[in-house]
């Protein structure tokens, strides 16, 4: 038996042995900083072109103060703000990546939580930014809209993304003689003409649901063009999701989610949708301006187009693209680098180096000298002047709200069980009803 | 079926049906467990825009790039110590300090073992406490340090559970003779219940050692310098808001899973330590 | 039970090793928990410097009786129940089916005990990308199979009673083998003079699973279905990476983690909510304290009888 005793005595000396092996090496000594060295911690999410530009950033900025060392971490976007918060809290942090400000509480929301950015600047952990120089190279109302509150500004704002587009196969376009569709009922012959031919009208991301109401923005916005003025509506009681406008809005969500998609799009991820599209067997994609280079990248002589999603019948309701503010930056308040952490956004700041960042990430940009060279910068330009930020980013629910009290396709079939526009919608402003009851 | 209940059967009719069952069985789970296990390693040879244009076709390119990008890119070499000296140092402690939390709750050796063991049942569904340890951690000075990171892996209510339940299916006598012959306590625990609980280690141990090298939140949270992170930190460059990039990723994740493969081929052989067990009951 | 390890100040020996474990488990899991219910009755955001507010039962009326989303958190508890009923009782039993089978001396059982634990190495993420691929319902392997038969299905992408099914088939794909091997450990207990006996004694192969192996299996059956129904109960992570957030599929589990991360509401920007998050949590952790505990007081008893 004895032998049998030592096995596992064995087995936990040799584990330790490895532990104190691995200890020696693994321990290392962080190199001491001097005297008048800093080092400027960075956090941002992880987004690959932007943080491969950010790395080369980063080095051009070190050689240009050799004084300081910067310290960039990357967490993925779920996990950016649970680690915002933790660092912040451990005064661990100097210069943060947060996306746009949204979702802020309005006067007519009653017993709505603040968001997390408001959270934090009530808690005065985020530096005021006013009149820093370096403002002033961008768009006043990107400043205004994605990073002021109560007057003072928090965060520059560096880009903006659209989501109520759709990608049309030009190739297909042209061979099946079909124009560009401006309004609904061109969209709808649109789609019956490459039905008729065999072709799939229109992919996406089904699995992950978002794509497919995401894509249906257009049809939001086009009976709904202010969404802020939306949201007011839907809170005082002007606007319900089952009234007729709103009925004509679930109506047309049936047909683009029943009839538009192509069977099995519930069923594709959100990462495989622009391969889909870009193989060429399908004529549209709605998605978000993001996808553009993922296109290029599975089929680069691939050859598409980028249109606001046509929801109404009247063409000038459709000019609009709804979108968000992406990423910005902001400073901890009790930061000991404030110098370094203001030199680097000035330095971000310049007119050469935000060019170079948005041609690497491929936002819209937020500086007015900026443009946006890429394939989808060239094809969103001409509505540019008709951005508009998406309803999601002002929406706060009720508490006690339903889980149906949203505007998305993806109630109806087959992403969903509903069948009739009619008792969907009573559903959903039932939904939305039960909260604006329930906090009243 | 009789193969099943009694492992020794070996009779001399031609066909034995119950080991014919059992393969059956075998291959057919193992049908559905390969499947969607090749469809990673068919991924992690296909270049990104042969998986964007079609995610399941079978790689024709064999791409072994991926295997050479992920290892440099997600920074192997370096964090790969920095995993084996976190897993291996908290499985070390752990095990060890279950096992004498665990032997005398089995055999009641201590005053209300019942008490203390439901305390680990509940243990078992605590709610997630993520922010209070996180502050926990900071306030011991801990945070952004090897120790306050491995401290988090030394509380594992499952073990405590597998050893226990384990623990009493060996014989009391042991006890009574081996404490005739003079016989400690620690010395008991120490070099016989231990090597006699061999499988229920082997089981605790490898389930433990995975979880700690595959957790990724945990050192998001705790360790921000780039000197600490273990692997699993090092796989995020391959993830985006818009889309990942799965071959590299998957390569990286076969990579990744190597050392616990091995580790359960090497444990497996203590979780199944021979038909003749029942020999150690004389 | 008697001690027999000496008398005195040895005596103490047992509590004195005991003493790092349940240090641990004090300071580590017990204590941030607690915090964690009195969280539950605060405002608190758990932010640094923001002020907390005594709440009462604010959190958890608003979970339980607050308009439609109490009704949605109820009904998510009542899915809850089925998923953890499916796959406590299909892993289970298949977990012991494949533990009896591979702890024969068989070709190959080594490579087939591997294979069947090669998804918890790998992690819930890869599970859930290798079962996204598997089931592409465009040309995915899955897919073609069914076409062979001139069947199709959005699996995944289906009805949500479809989804949620693949959800608990994968569930138990992911961790029948942490079954498997603790049943595994537990069939080495069994002495073989044990089924030599019941075979002279001309017992059948049911005879011999039923009097000697599943009574002597009790510690793992016990081991088993506790950490089954617990784990399920608490399961999110396939939930979130397979179907995401889908009306007539969410669990508590998971629930939970998307009310922590704004995912319900509609709104890209959520807000710290430590208060109300941990009272969520803390009915999760009171329905698998009740469940949890009832079957280990049912469990135990029964191994008391048959341990007599």
């Amino acid at each position: 038996m004895s032998k049998k005793l030592y096995l596992v005595l064995t087995i936990v000396v040799a584990l330790s042995m490895l532990l104190t092996a691995c200890g020696a090496k693994a321990t290392p000594t962080s190199q001491p900083p001097a005297a008048e060295k800093v080092t400027l911690r960075v956090l941002v999410h992880q987004n690959p072109p932007m943080v491969a530009f950010m790395e080369e950033f980063n080095k051009k900025f070190q050689e240009k103060y050799p004084n300081i060392t910067v310290d960039m971490a990357v967490v993925n976007a779920n996990e950016l703000s649970t680690v915002t918060q933790t660092r912040l809290t451990a005064n661990d942090v100097d210069v943060v990546d947060m996306f746009g400000f949204a979702n802020g509480a309005q006067p007519y929301m009653k017993q709505v939580d603040p968001p997390n950015w408001q959270q934090l600047i009530d808690a005065g952990l985020l530096m005021d930014l006013t009149g820093q120089p370096f403002l002033k190279n961008y768009d006043a109302s990107a400043i205004q809209d994605a990073g002021t509150y109560n007057g003072k500004v928090y965060e520059i704002n560096l880009g903006r993304v659209s989501y109520s587009g759709i990608y049309y196969n030009k190739d297909l376009f042209t061979a099946n003689n079909v124009k560009v569709p401006t309004t609904w009922t061109e969209l709808v012959t649109a789609c019956e003409t490459f039905k008729t031919a065999g072709i799939p009208c229109m992919t996406a991301g089904g699995k992950d649901g978002w794509p497919i109401f995401v894509g249906a923005y257009g049809l939001l916005g086009s009976i709904y063009p202010d969404q802020a003025a939306l949201v007011e509506g839907l809170w005082t009681g002007s606007i319900k999701w089952n009234d007729a406008n709103s009925l004509v809005m679930w109506e047309r969500m049936q047909v683009y989610a029943r009839d538009m998609m192509e069977e099995g799009a519930s069923g594709i991820a959100g990462d495989a949708a622009p391969g889909r599209f870009a193989s060429g067997a399908v004529a549209m994609f709605p998605g978000g301006t993001w996808y553009g280079p993922a296109i290029d990248a599975a089929q680069p002589a691939f050859k598409w187009g980028y249109i606001p999603f046509p929801g109404s019948d009247n063409a000038d309701d459709n000019k609009y693209l709804f979108g968000k503010y992406d990423q910005g930056w902001v400073v901890a308040a009790k930061t000991p680098n404030k110098d370094a952490a203001l030199l680097y956004l000035t330095e971000f700041s310049d007119p050469a180096n935000y060019q170079a960042f948005v041609d690497a990430v491929g936002f819209i940009p937020t500086q007015p000298t900026a443009k946006l060279s890429t394939g989808i910068g060239a094809e969103v330009a001409p509505y540019l002047a008709n951005f508009r930020v998406g309803y999601e980013q002002y929406w706060i629910a009720p508490k006690g709200a339903g889980q149906f009290a949203n505007p998305w396709a993806t109630y109806f079939k087959p992403f969903g069980t509903d069948d009739d526009p009619k008792t969907l919608a009573d559903k959903v402003q039932g939904d939305l009803q039960a909260g604006l009851n329930a906090v009243k | 079926m009789s193969a099943i209940t009694s492992p020794k059967t070996s009779t001399n009719r031609r066909i034995n049906w119950g080991r014919v069952l059992s393969y059956a069985v075998l291959i057919l789970l193992a049908v559905i467990y390969l499947g969607p296990l090749l469809m990673l390693f068919n991924t992690s040879l296909k270049t990104m825009p042969s998986f964007m244009k079609d995610a399941t076709s079978f790689a024709t390119e064999l791409n072994f790039k991926n295997f050479v990008d992920a290892w440099t890119k997600a920074n192997f070499p370096k964090y790969i110590l920095n995993s084996l000296l976190y897993t291996v140092s908290a499985t070390a402690i752990y095990i060890l300090t279950a096992i004498f939390v665990a032997f005398p709750i089995a055999r009641g050796y201590i005053k209300h073992s019942g008490v203390v063991l439901t305390m680990f049942v509940i243990a078992l569904f605590l709610p997630p406490a993520l922010i209070p340890q996180f502050q926990l951690i900071l306030h011991l000075g801990l945070y952004n340090n090897p120790i306050g990171y491995i401290m988090l892996f030394l509380v594992n209510p499952i073990g405590i559970v597998i050893l226990v339940n384990y623990i009493k299916t060996l014989p009391k006598e042991l006890d009574e003779a081996a404490a005739l012959d003079g016989c400690g306590y620690f010395r008991f625990v120490w070099s016989v219940v231990i090597p006699l609980s061999k499988p229920a280690i082997a089981t605790v141990v490898v389930l433990h050692a995975i979880g700690i090298w595959n957790e990724i939140i945990a050192p998001t949270i705790y360790l921000t310098n780039k000197d600490y992170y273990p692997i699993t930190r090092g796989l995020i460059v391959f993830q985006g808001v818009y889309g990942s990039n799965w071959p590299t990723l998957a390569a990286a994740v076969l990579m990744l899973t190597f050392p616990m493969l091995i580790l359960f081929i090497f444990l497996q052989r203590y979780i199944i330590s021979g038909l003749t067990q029942g020999s150690v009951k004389g | 039970m008697n001690y027999h390890f000496g008398r005195g100040w040895t005596r103490w020996s047992p509590y004195l090793l005991l003493l790092p474990g349940i240090l641990f488990y004090f300071v580590i899991a017990l204590g941030p928990s607690l915090a964690t219910t009195v969280y539950s009755f605060t405002d608190a955001t758990g932010i640094k410097g923001a002020t907390v507010n005594w709440v009462g039962l604010a959190n958890y009326k608003e979970f339980l009786l607050m308009g439609q989303a109490s009704k949605d958190n109820l009904s998510a508890l009542g899915r809850t129940l089925v998923f953890c009923f499916f796959v406590t009782t299909i892993q289970f039993g298949l977990g012991l089916l494949v533990a009896m089978i591979v702890n024969q001396n068989l070709k190959g059982r080594n490579f087939f005990r591997t294979l069947y634990f090669m998804p918890i190495i790998l992690g819930a993420v890869i599970q859930g990308l290798v079962w996204s691929l598997f089931l592409y319902p465009l040309g995915g392997p899955m897919a073609k199979f069914l076409a062979l038969f001139g069947a199709r299905s959005e699996f995944l992408g289906g009805p949500p009673f479809v989804a949620f099914a693949w959800v608990i088939a994968i569930q138990i794909w992911a961790n029948m083998g942490t079954t498997m091997i603790i049943f595994l450990a537990g069939l080495q207990t069994i002495p073989s003079e044990l089924y030599e006996a019941a075979r002279i004694d001309g017992a059948n192969p049911w005879q011999v699973f039923s009097n000697v192996t599943w009574p002597l299996l009790t510690p793992s059956v016990n081991t088993n279905l506790t950490l089954n129904i617990i784990g399920s109960l608490q399961a999110w992570q396939l939930f979130l990476i397979l179907i995401g957030y889908r009306n007539g599929t969410q669990v508590l589990g998971y629930l939970i983690y998307a009310t922590g991360f704004g995912q319900t509401s509609g709104s890209v920007t959520s807000s710290f909510r430590q208060g109300y998050a941990a009272s969520a949590s803390i009915i999760l952790f009171l329905l698998v304290l009740v469940l949890g505990m009832t079957t280990n007081y049912i469990l135990q008893r029964r191994e008391a009888r048959i341990m007599e």
